[in-house]
């Protein structure tokens, strides 16, 4: 089996990497890069667990090779974090208790940080639409959308 | 035994921030599969038997082992000990005989994931298939096939009762009064079948473990568990080796609700690393292999027969109840026992007869989840209750305030009932739903209707399962808590931090309470489940700061020459009520106080240790099912929904939920209403998606594609979580648990609704749309 | 039982330069080589050892698969390798081929929209893809780059069966062309899951609805059903009764009978064949209500 080297930007970093051709862009970043804030949950892109920013939009990173990704751009969920500062959906998240095992959460960051820039006013409907794709267990999600209301509001 | 306290209070009942949220927003949160071993680790995987009952004629592992790149292949022949968390009936490979699908033949490490899997084919296994039991009920009977032929010789705990020479694996009985004569003499009898499929509990992280053994012979594992004491002391029995050889390692846990507690595949990447030489060995569930290899929820028949007098007052409550235990029921039987001694629901009769039974299936294996059989058997309690009261002419809500059992009376185990606020939870949810008004459906094609239910559950566990806790101070006066039982979302971790800031006088963001939970640091903790923590390392944690804290105390005292009563500890400083002195802690936790003109020290680094245990649960007769105390305490809730039905298609519509729980003291109630949001929606999609479609012990819907979930678009807008507060004796300010709770009455909650919105009931889950809509559609409602 | 490879089975990735590259790849290595666009079903059936080919052709970014146009004067062409969000979210097809937009929004979720394309959804020849109807409703033909050149292969006689179509060894759809749709008109998908969203459909009616001084009765309504045959289907005999009967509330209700009778479904994990045929029923006379309130206005 062919091993690819591809270029590509993670986080802001421009990296080199040698990925073997049925590698998927979430094998790379967590077995490669050691990026695990991104999730493993199904593998099958029905969770959500996975998602990250490739070129600007939401995928599941276990439904994308890594060897599609050279001259890409990506963000994980390690990259909300600039200078030091969370992005206001993760204080938000916080402050309405829409975090319990946390296994969820990176990958609904990534979702509702991609519904923000595309709609920074959303209403609670379209919020929902947006995260339907990231299954979480714990919270019930409704602490998640309120959340994510409230950031849209402190950014306005 | 803690008692409870009456005073003041800064962090108990304050709904502080929690302390693992940062790393979990940020990404920097470790779970298990985060942990790097770089390039000495090898990947397992198993190979699976196809069949659901079959005798192993033949293992043939020589091709596999020929592959490049494959390490180690082993099979049951290697490793013959038996282990299980109450009844041992399992090995860690089946031996001679597999009992379900997907259980484990063999097991291949090899340097790449993928080249394990390629493995797998050429591992050749020759089978006698058997004939199997796929319906409990039937494999109670005389002359089903016998799963377990050795059952009887099976190491048991004595309240576990199996029966030799067939498939029930335990047999609970509760005989009390005379339920006969009830039934005769009663004004309104109700009699009605029910059955709760299996479901699974899909938390998102499916289970992994990587396990490392030394040349010594020592074992680490490195797992997603909520019992990594528990899972120590079960490997080193199945693999016949001393605990202190084992040591476990648990980081973050991605949910568990029961499925990580106990033992399921970690035995697996230990048993192929002790003939690894040392290389760590990776094993991680697919998400399909979580589906029905993992322990699920058994499903339930339950034969329910209750009367009540002519003013609704019960009289009589009868509940046989098969649990489908699947292949091995060494978790699944003390299920059934608690089943069994809460087999009544919170409901209280004169006579009651109780059966639960454990049968061996050719089912994927039962195991813990959220609520522990309670969701199961509330399904049928609390909707025959409701059939009762309707036939007998009496509002549920009057009936159900007229029957929930009460502080002071015998429960049906023929212990006494102490304090308990569930009059007050049905008022609270039948006043915020506005029980008894008919409100209007929001469209033409819609019905529109409420539903209550009740609900008890206890802590199911060892009468004797213990927690403990360490607190040790830092020179700069923060506090470390260890304990061994484990964050899987709940908050516990900021609980304690709360606990612990409390009883020693020291501020909340001085405590420190973090993972992971290590078997050869942390101090023990049997498991983490049952809503126990709270309650149970709660007391642990609160005597462990009481602990430090009078150390401190003593050395201050003497330090000062003051008498010790009048000291005391606040906001981080020792002060006195008598001399007005006071003194940080910094200066004196680690490095103890000099004695005046520096003639010697008094003090040191202070550790303070404190434990719990339960001392009271006694047994119960193996006939009767009563003796004094089976359980340590009950929390009991209400909950209540306003739904529509629609009827073109069947789907339901939930406006509201409203519930209320008793929970003693909510330490952080902010927390406490997260666990019961959660726990409805978590209930809630139980009762209206899920389900383990099983056909001759295939499963037909392991992925996420057809195994359904709600998701946000689900869930109402509005869930309203309402907390009382009856103070449990024994507890930590009189707290006690409430995690699993919130989704045991949503199953009978949401039938009941659908039951007032279209007049038809649909008594048994999944309450699918397609049911809602066929039940509909034959009796009439719609055409 | 199911039995998933953790990850993706070893396999070779090709990014050819050229369609005729492609297809000619595709033709040299027939029953080893696959065409691939984002991958939503590829992968997944891959990891499940249902299919194993062991090259995987990435057509995206060939000539004419990238790109979205739309002409007043000829109609919408979308490339085979535009995801469906970047379709739901044009304005021409927002303003001109609603329907579509709507259809591409029930598919799962957000971010495998951003993968998944509607070619990719039409060659699977899903009984359950949501696109589908909306693609026949509107009149879709692919453009298909073959061995024998290019060709139109019009979406009515493209699905032959289940996970079955019109396509050969070494053919690659570069697009789907929609002529200009009738003005106004008023289209309804009805897309029934198990859960409210993100689930693949149990049954999918997608109802199309314009005026017609051709029909009998002043309307014509397209009626196209999917989940409930082997493959998605124009279902003609509610169509003519609104074409020959004047648009009552009665006479939809025929047509909605008339479409429950031309299905035939299955029973299958996700609902059985009776609640299938009873919520074509239900749903087709809600749909069909829907739209002729709009167009009849």
């Amino acid at each position: 089996m062919s091993v690819t080297r591809i270029n590509l930007t993670v986080n802001g970093s421009k990296e080199v990497v040698d990925v073997p051709s049925n590698w998927t862009l979430l094998q790379m970043l967590r077995e490669k890069m050691a990026l695990t804030g991104t999730k493993n949950g199904c593998a099958a892109g029905e969770c959500g667990a996975c998602t990250v920013m490739l070129n600007g939009e939401p995928v599941n990173s276990c439904m994308v090779l890594a060897v599609e990704c050279d001259g890409a751009e990506v963000v994980t969920v390690e990259g909300l974090v600039q200078d030091g500062q969370m992005d206001v959906l993760q204080q938000t998240i916080i402050d309405a208790g829409g975090v319990q095992c946390g296994f969820c959460t990176p990958g609904m960051l990534i979702s509702a940080r991609a519904l923000l820039d595309r709609n920074p006013n959303p209403s609670a409907d379209e919020v929902r639409a947006a995260l339907v794709g990231n299954l979480c267990r714990c919270t019930g999600y409704i602490r998640i959308v309120e959340a994510v209301q409230t950031a849209a509001q402190a950014s306005q | 035994m803690a008692t409870a306290q009456t005073k003041e209070t800064t962090y108990i009942g304050v709904s502080k921030p929690r302390v693992d949220v940062r790393e979990k927003v940020t990404g920097a949160a470790v779970y298990t599969d985060d942990i790097q071993f770089g390039a000495a680790l090898l990947h397992a995987r198993v190979k699976r038997s196809p069949h659901p009952h079959a005798l192993i004629k033949k293992v043939d592992i020589s091709k596999a082992k020929e592959l490049p790149g494959v390490r180690v292949v082993v099979t049951g022949q290697d490793f013959p000990y038996f282990t299980g968390l109450y009844l041992k009936d399992r090995n860690i490979f089946a031996r001679d005989r597999v009992r379900f699908v997907g259980e484990a033949v063999a097991g291949v490490a090899a340097i790449t994931e993928e080249i394990a899997e390629q493995a797998l084919d050429l591992i050749e296994v020759e089978y006698e298939v058997l004939p199997g039991v796929f319906d409990a009920v039937k494999g109670a009977e005389p002359g089903a096939p016998l799963l377990h032929p050795n059952l009887g010789d099976y190491e048991v705990p004595n309240f576990i009762f199996p029966v030799p020479d067939s498939n029930i694996a335990n047999h609970f009985k509760v005989r009390k009064g005379d339920v006969e004569t009830a039934f005769a003499e009663a004004a309104t009898v109700v009699e009605h079948t029910f059955k709760v499929p299996h479901v699974q509990h899909v938390p998102i992280e499916p289970h992994i473990a990587i396990a490392q053994v030394d040349g010594d012979g020592n074992v680490t594992l490195w797992a997603s568990s909520q019992s990594p004491f528990a899972q120590r002391n079960l490997i080193a029995k199945s693999l016949n080796i001393p605990e202190s050889k084992v040591r476990v390692i648990a980081p973050l846990i991605g949910g568990g609700f029961g499925c990580k507690a106990g033992v399921t595949m970690e035995t697996i990447p230990v048993a192929i690393a002790m003939k690894a030489g040392g290389h760590p060995v990776k094993f991680r569930l697919t998400r399909e292999e979580e589906f029905y290899t993992n322990f699920v929820r058994q499903g339930l028949t339950a034969k329910v027969k209750v009367a009540c007098d002519k003013n609704g007052k019960l009289t009589a409550i009868q509940n046989q109840m098969w649990w489908d235990g699947g292949g091995y029921t060494d978790y699944g039987v003390n299920i059934t026992r608690a089943g069994g001694y809460s087999g009544t629901g919170p409901f209280n009769a004169p006579n009651i007869w109780v059966d639960s039974m454990c049968i061996y299936t050719n089912h994927p294996v039962g195991g813990a989840y959220r609520g522990f059989g309670m969701s199961e058997v509330h399904t049928g309690i609390v909707q025959v209750m409701s059939m009762l009261a309707e036939k007998a002419g009496v509002d549920f809500v009057d009936f159900l305030k007229m029957n929930v059992i009460q502080e002071g009376e015998k429960v049906l185990t023929g212990m006494t009932m102490h304090k308990t606020g569930i009059k007050d939870c049905i008022e609270k949810v039948a006043k915020e739903i506005n029980w008894g008004v008919k409100d209007a459906p929001t469209a033409p094609n819609r019905k529109r209707g409420k539903g209550i239910a009740v609900m008890w559950k206890a802590p199911a566990m060892p009468p004797n399962a213990g927690s403990s806790a360490l607190i040790k101070l830092n020179e700069d006066a923060s506090v470390t808590v260890m304990v061994g039982g484990q964050e899987i979302g709940q908050g516990t971790f900021t609980a304690m931090a709360q606990i612990a800031a409390e009883a020693m006088g020291v501020p909340f963001e001085s405590v420190k309470v973090k993972g992971p939970i290590d078997t050869q640091y942390s101090p023990y903790e049997w498991q983490t489940v049952a809503s126990r923590l709270t309650w149970s390392m709660g007391n642990a944690v609160r005597n462990a700061a009481m602990d430090a804290r009078h150390k401190i105390l003593e050395v201050v005292a003497e330090a000062w020459g003051e008498d010790i009563e009048n000291l005391d500890i606040k906001e981080g400083y020792v002060i006195s009520y008598a001399s007005e002195e006071s003194i940080s802690l910094k200066d004196i936790v680690v490095y103890g106080i000099p004695r005046e003109g520096y003639n010697g020290w008094v003090g040191g680094p202070i550790v303070g240790s404190g434990s719990f245990m339960p001392s009271y649960v006694t047994g119960l007769d193996k006939e009767t099912g009563q003796g004094d105390r089976a359980v340590v305490h009950y929390t009991t809730g209400a909950q209540a929904v306003d739904l529509e039905v629609d009827l073109d298609t069947g789907q339901l519509y939930i406006h509201r939920a409203v519930s209320a729980f008793d929970v003693g003291k909510a330490i952080n109630p902010d927390l406490v209403r997260c666990q019961i949001e959660g726990g409805f929606v978590q209930g809630m999609s139980s009762a209206i998606f899920e389900e383990m479609r099983l056909v001759e012990g295939v499963m037909q819907n392991p992925s996420f594609v057809d195994y359904r979930i709600a998701t946000t678009m689900d869930v109402p807008a509005k869930i309203d979580a309402y907390i009382v507060e009856a103070a449990q004796d024994d507890g930590p300010w009189g707290a006690r648990g409430v995690g699993e709770h919130p989704m045991v009455p949503t199953i009978p909650c949401l039938a009941n609704a659908i039951y007032d919105a279209i007049g038809v009931r649909v008594p048994n889950p999944p309450l699918s749309a397609e049911k809602v809509y066929l039940t509909m559609l034959d009796n009439g409602v719609v055409k | 039982m199911h039995n998933p490879h953790p990850g993706l089975p070893e396999l070779e990735y090709v990014k050819p330069a050229s369609l005729e590259e492609a297809s000619a790849f595709l033709v040299a290595h027939k029953g080893e080589a696959r065409p691939f666009l984002g991958g939503t079903d590829t992968f997944v059936r891959m990891r499940d050892g249902f299919w194993k080919e062991k090259y995987l052709v990435d057509i995206k970014g060939l000539d004419g698969t990238n790109v979205i146009t739309f002409d007043p004067a000829k109609g919408l062409t979308i490339g085979s390798a535009i995801p469906m969000n970047k379709v739901s979210a044009h304005p021409d097809v927002k303003k001109n081929y609603s329907l579509l937009a709507a259809a591409c929004d029930t598919v799962a979720s957000y971010q495998l929209r951003n993968r998944a394309t509607i070619v990719g959804n039409i060659c699977n020849a899903s009984p359950a893809g949501d696109t589908i109807g909306a693609c026949m409703a509107y009149g879709g033909v692919l453009t298909v780059f073959g061995a024998g050149g290019v060709r139109q292969e019009p979406l009515a006689t493209f699905f032959k069966g289940p996970g079955k179509n019109a396509l050969q060894t070494g053919d690659i759809v570069t697009a789907i062309t929609f002529p200009i749709p009738p003005k106004p008109h008023s289209g309804r998908y009805m897309k029934l899951g198990r859960n409210k969203m993100s689930d693949l459909s149990i049954v999918g009616v997608t109802v199309l609805a314009y005026k017609d001084a051709a029909a009998k009765s002043g309307y014509t309504f397209k009626v196209v059903l999917a989940s409930v045959a082997p493959v998605p289907f124009m279902a003609e005999a509610a169509q003519q009764i609104l074409a020959e009967e004047p648009v009552t509330e009665e006479s939809i209700g025929k047509a909605a009978e008339a479409a429950m009778q031309a299905v035939k479904p299955i029973d299958d994990v996700r609902s059985s064949a009776r609640y299938r045929s009873y919520m074509v029923r239900n749903l087709t006379r809600q749909a069909l209500s829907e739209v002729w309130q709009q167009v009849k206005s």
